[in-house]
């Protein structure tokens, strides 16, 4: 299996335009890192430059410590599944799934056998014979898959391959994706503007904005600490609420933040990591989850509600915070009932909150003390 | 309710639809099936340009004579070489220009101009051009291979070269053609399956037999054809550089044809030739349609 | 304002057309011979106001556009132009005018017209169609300057014990193709024009009269396998393949005539019209040095002729045109810008001869000249001859062989037209 490095790979055109901005990134061996970031990030083409497909301007790419830049794809043994699957149109499922061998001069006895033992695998025996026309999207996707992973490559490159499906065959997809991870575990590099496939496939994740990686990590972590508001307001739906916001003095010697009429005080814990910001403007992030109804025990802010949407499990309640203009959005519990232009008192979990450079879009960084959300 | 109802809307839409093609089916019958039912009713009586009347009929009696006569199996014979003969070589070097076409990024429009020149010149202007180009004193063909050592070369005077000599003119002409249609019809393949095929790691030529041939075979069997049946029409080359000659190495049915037509007058045979010739080219269509099918 | 203009201008252009009113069509074939006519015909429109619209184009589209006209009760020609191909064609579909009664009552005077002439495009059994409008009969054309050469004369006496003159037979004249080929230095004794149908045909025909053969007898009976006529061919095989240039066998009278132009030929039988073009510098090398000779015992009649159709929408001004462009007038004129001569007046004219020096060695063809057959089938008679002589040619059959082909066809023509039983 493949253990990928990136080194400031770059990829820029005639014209002085930089799709890609020297990408550092590590992919260990059997790893499933998810490349997140919205359309024309340069995820895409940072998958393709892995692939071979594109040439890499500087930087340098290894694969199990071997510089290939230079190399043809064919001798990357990488495998590529696109997004809108790019199988042969005029081979039937079963050519389609065995062409890659065939090229390789796999004897064909031994083709057919891993065309359906893959075929097997994926559910799709039934469709060998048939040609892509006559297939459903959800049944292309498979034999695209089924195509990258007949071949047992050292590694797959998987370049959004959810996002032609609906919504529920994607989940159903995602979960035979990662259950396949698991199975092969094999490296797999899983392309997607998509933050909730992202936060489920992925051991890390790597957050690209602008040709730039902007974060890297776990997902949990990347959640509970997005280093920028770039991050913050991408991951998550809905995001991160993010409210301007100014740190004060308050009584005690403590730190505050003024967030429109109203004043939070910051948790003991976070006093060192934000006193710089004292006096100063800051970009508050607070996670709708961490707003609570009904929390006497929590500081309070005062909304005016706009709109209650019942999504079921939830109910989620956009206002806005008394003094500002900006809206911001609260997950409350089902329970929960208003009518637009109710005022309603939240309570702020501050252990949860971000502060954020609003100058350099950088999160302040404070010590992360876990998940200890508040309990009613 | 809806199905009770479908067979008497089915009907009148049919019925509509009918109404509506009709005008068309009228025209397409009057410029079409009229002169082929002149021809083949022609073909059926002694009909000469002397006596333009359709007051003898003679039944199969000019099939018979034109079936029994050498001149026309010996112009069959050229023809059918001829017609494989270009129609394969125009195919491989206008398939080798359009993948060549193809890579050209910059002055694509340059290079569609000057492969449609020779499209776009008159046959018989071609003909005309190129008996003088290849005048074996006097041409600059065999001025120019003179200068290099070639002994002059006796380019229609003579059976063997003058059939190859035609048919290169007509590769000249033609090629263009060929080019042009399977240049249009590589622009319009997807892009996807070649980058897959790449990603698999296809190497040049294995892409083109495996992704561009199979891709491109409607577009090659409708190139094939149209240019079969083009092919089979040559006459205005023939007229010019080489009037069948010499001896008969050249002599193409459709100059045959016209020959019997308006050098014996006799266009009730004529007729009977054009309607075999007929025949021949709509079972080769379907033929061909259907081994492109089968293989599809 | 701009529509008055408009109005005004039509008008103008309209008057001087509703004035003189009558216009007459011509088709006409693209040669020198049109085009001297075409100098003379505002003459013409002067004297009567009667415009001359003359439609030029090619021989091989002129049969096709004719005969849709002549079938036409009435065709869009008042005159036409007939090469002696077509005649029996023309005439036995009953497509063309009898004279007869016209050239009585203008008193119009046939008796100028060289009588081979008159023959080939005049009268048909009897009967007047056509009035001769320009012959095309084929001549030698060979280098005066090297038959004149005393150190050539010598060479060739010492060598064939005969002197070296204008070739008075055909023996002589194949001692000189022989004598004048040099390979090695790109020159050869005679340049063929053997390109099927009527190139071929029509050259040959020359070799056969000039050994001595014809196409048939009185009675019409085919007489092409006679040693005559074997010999006429075997002749011609060797001019083709000993004395000739490369690619000889394929060429069209003009890539025949630009080989002899440009130097590269002793002679080059052909068509007597061709004389005034190796005079033109723009086109030959050998300005002065060729001169035209009649074939040894007669070569081969060929003429255009002037008819009015029975299709023709206005057969007076039709025939006002033919008298007056066929008289001696205008057919000096033309003659004198280079016409291809018909008439015993022309013939005579001491200044036309002054100009055209070879004026008696035409005359002199003409008057041994023979005809090739006339009759229905004349085309496809051609185009018989032109593929089995090219056959024969090229030695895809032996000389008999091809000959006896043409006899048998020829046979077959001439019954179903009902010239032999």
């Amino acid at each position: 299996m493949a253990h990928i490095v990136l080194d400031k790979v770059t990829k820029s055109y005639a014209g002085g335009v930089t799709a890609v901005d020297a990408v550092d990134l590590e992919i260990r061996d059997g790893e499933l890192m998810v490349l997140l970031g919205p359309s024309g990030c340069g995820k895409s083409t940072t998958l393709r430059m892995i692939a071979g497909l594109e040439t890499i301007s500087s930087g340098d790419l290894y694969i199990d410590g071997e510089r290939v830049n230079e190399k043809d794809p064919r001798d990357r043994d990488l495998a590529i599944v696109f997004q809108n699957y790019a199988l042969y149109p005029h081979m039937n499922v079963a050519r389609n799934l065995g062409f890659g061998l065939k090229l390789r001069r796999v004897p064909p006895a031994e083709i057919e056998r891993r065309v359906q033992e893959t075929a097997r695998m994926l559910g799709i025996e039934a469709l060998l014979k048939r040609r892509p026309a006559q297939l459903s999207g959800g049944q292309r996707q498979r034999v695209a898959l089924g195509r990258a992973l007949v071949r047992q490559p050292r590694g797959f490159l998987l370049d959004e391959p959810l996002s032609n499906l609906d919504a529920q065959l994607r989940t159903t997809m995602r979960l035979e994706l990662i259950k396949l991870h698991r199975q092969l575990g094999a490296t797999i590099i899983h392309v997607t503007h998509d933050q909730l496939e992202a936060m489920t496939m992925g051991e890390r994740i790597c957050i690209m904005d602008g040709g730039k990686v902007v974060q890297v990590g776990p997902p949990a972590d990347v959640y509970r600490n997005p280093a920028s508001l770039f991050v913050a307001g991408f991951l998550a739906s809905p995001p991160m609420n993010l409210l301007p916001a100014a740190v004060v003095g308050s009584d005690g010697g403590g730190l505050a933040v003024r967030v429109g009429a109203t004043t939070l005080p910051l948790p003991e814990e976070y006093l060192q990591a934000y006193a710089g910001c004292r006096d100063r403007s800051v970009v508050l992030g607070v996670r709708p989850e961490d707003l609570h109804e009904a929390a006497p025990a929590l500081p309070q802010i005062t909304v005016a509600a706009n709109a209650v949407e019942m999504v079921g499990p939830e109910v989620i309640l956009v206002g806005t915070p008394e003094g500002l203009e900006t809206e911001a959005s609260a997950r409350l519990s089902r329970a929960f009932r208003a009518e637009p232009g109710d005022r309603i008192s939240l309570g702020v979990d501050m252990r949860q909150i971000h502060l954020f450079d609003p100058a350099t879009g950088l999160a302040v960084p404070r010590p992360d003390l876990g998940f200890e959300p508040h309990r009613r | 309710m809806s199905a009770l109802f479908a067979p008497t809307l089915a009907a009148r839409d049919r019925r509509f639809g009918y109404a509506m093609a009709a005008p068309a089916i009228v025209v397409l019958a009057a410029i079409i099936l009229a002169p082929v039912a002149l021809a083949l009713a022609t073909s059926l009586f002694d009909y000469t340009l002397m006596n333009m009347t359709f007051d003898r009929f003679i039944g199969f009696d000019n099939f018979v004579a034109a079936l029994s006569s050498s001149e026309f199996a010996n112009s069959m014979v050229v023809t059918t070489l001829f017609v494989i003969a270009v129609v394969a070589l125009e195919f491989v070097i206008g398939f080798v220009v359009a993948l060549m076409l193809t890579t050209v990024k910059r002055g694509k429009n340059i290079y569609y101009l000057i492969l449609l020149i020779p499209l776009l010149i008159n046959p018989v202007v071609v003909g005309l051009i190129w008996r003088m180009l290849l005048h074996p004193t006097l041409g600059i063909v065999n001025w120019l291979l003179g200068g290099i050592g070639v002994p002059d070369i006796d380019w229609l005077g003579h059976p063997g070269t003058a059939f190859w000599t035609v048919v290169l003119v007509d590769i000249w002409h033609q090629v263009s053609f060929m080019a042009v249609l399977l240049t249009a019809g590589l622009s319009a393949l997807p892009t996807e399956p070649y980058e897959a095929a790449r990603a698999e790691g296809a190497g040049t030529l294995q892409t083109f037999w495996y992704i561009t041939l199979p891709l491109m075979k409607p577009v090659i069997a409708v190139t094939l054809l149209i240019r079969l049946i083009f092919a089979i029409k040559t006459y205005d080359l023939i007229y010019i550089m080489t009037r069948g000659g010499p001896g008969d190495a050249t002599d193409l049915i459709s100059y045959y044809i016209y020959r019997s037509a308006f050098a014996r007058l006799n266009l009730g045979e004529a007729a009977a030739m054009a309607i075999l010739l007929m025949v021949i080219v709509i079972v080769l269509t379907l033929a061909l349609f259907r081994t492109m099918r089968a293989r599809g | 304002m701009r529509v008055n203009m408009l109005l005004a201008a039509t008008a103008l252009v309209a008057v001087p057309m509703l004035a003189h009113g009558q216009t007459i069509s011509i088709l006409m074939e693209s040669v020198p011979d049109t085009r001297f006519v075409q100098e003379v015909v505002p003459q013409f429109t002067e004297a009567t106001g009667i415009e001359v619209d003359i439609e030029v184009v090619n021989y091989a589209e002129m049969h096709a556009k004719l005969v849709p006209q002549l079938v036409a009760p009435e065709g869009s020609y008042d005159v036409i132009v007939v090469d002696f191909y077509w005649v029996g064609e023309f005439i036995k579909a009953g497509w063309l005018q009898p004279l007869d009664d016209r050239i009585a009552e203008s008193g119009f005077d046939t008796s100028v017209y060289v009588p081979v002439l008159f023959d080939l495009v005049g009268q048909v059994d009897g009967t007047t169609y056509m009035l001769p409008f320009y012959n095309y009969a084929m001549g030698l054309t060979y280098r005066k300057d090297l038959l004149e050469d005393p150190e050539n004369q010598a060479a060739f006496e010492a060598r064939y014990g005969m002197p070296l003159r204008v070739p008075e037979t055909w023996e002589e004249y194949k001692n000189q193709v022989a004598f004048f080929t040099d390979r090695e230095a790109g020159f050869y004794g005679v340049v063929n024009q053997g390109l099927r149908p009527d190139p071929i045909a029509m050259e040959w025909s020359n070799y056969l009269f000039a050994n001595g053969g014809q196409f048939h007898d009185e009675n019409w009976n085919p007489t092409l396998t006679t040693p005559e006529a074997v010999q006429a061919l075997e002749d011609y095989k060797m001019m083709i393949s000993e004395y000739g240039p490369v690619g000889a066998a394929s060429f069209g009278f003009d890539e025949a005539f630009n080989v002899a132009a440009q130097g590269q030929a002793y002679s080059y039988l052909t068509y007597n019209m061709f004389r005034t073009a190796y005079d033109d510098p723009e086109i030959s090398a050998v300005v002065g040095k060729m001169e035209l000779a009649p074939v040894p015992n007669g070569g081969l009649n060929g003429a255009w002729g002037w008819a009015i159709p029975v299709s023709s929408p206005d057969p007076d001004a039709a025939w006002q045109f033919l008298q007056w462009i066929e008289s001696p007038e205008i057919a000096r004129q033309r003659a004198m810008l280079g016409g291809s001569p018909t008439r015993f007046d022309v013939f005579d004219d001491p200044e036309l001869n002054a100009t055209y020096p070879y004026y008696p060695a035409l005359r002199a063809l003409l008057d041994t000249a023979h005809n090739f057959p006339v009759f229905t089938y004349t085309p496809e008679l051609v185009d018989i001859m032109g593929r089995e002589l090219s056959l024969a040619v090229v030695g895809d059959k032996t000389s008999e062989e091809a000959l006896a082909a043409i006899q048998e066809e020829f046979t077959e023509l001439a019954r179903r037209d009902g010239k032999i039983e």
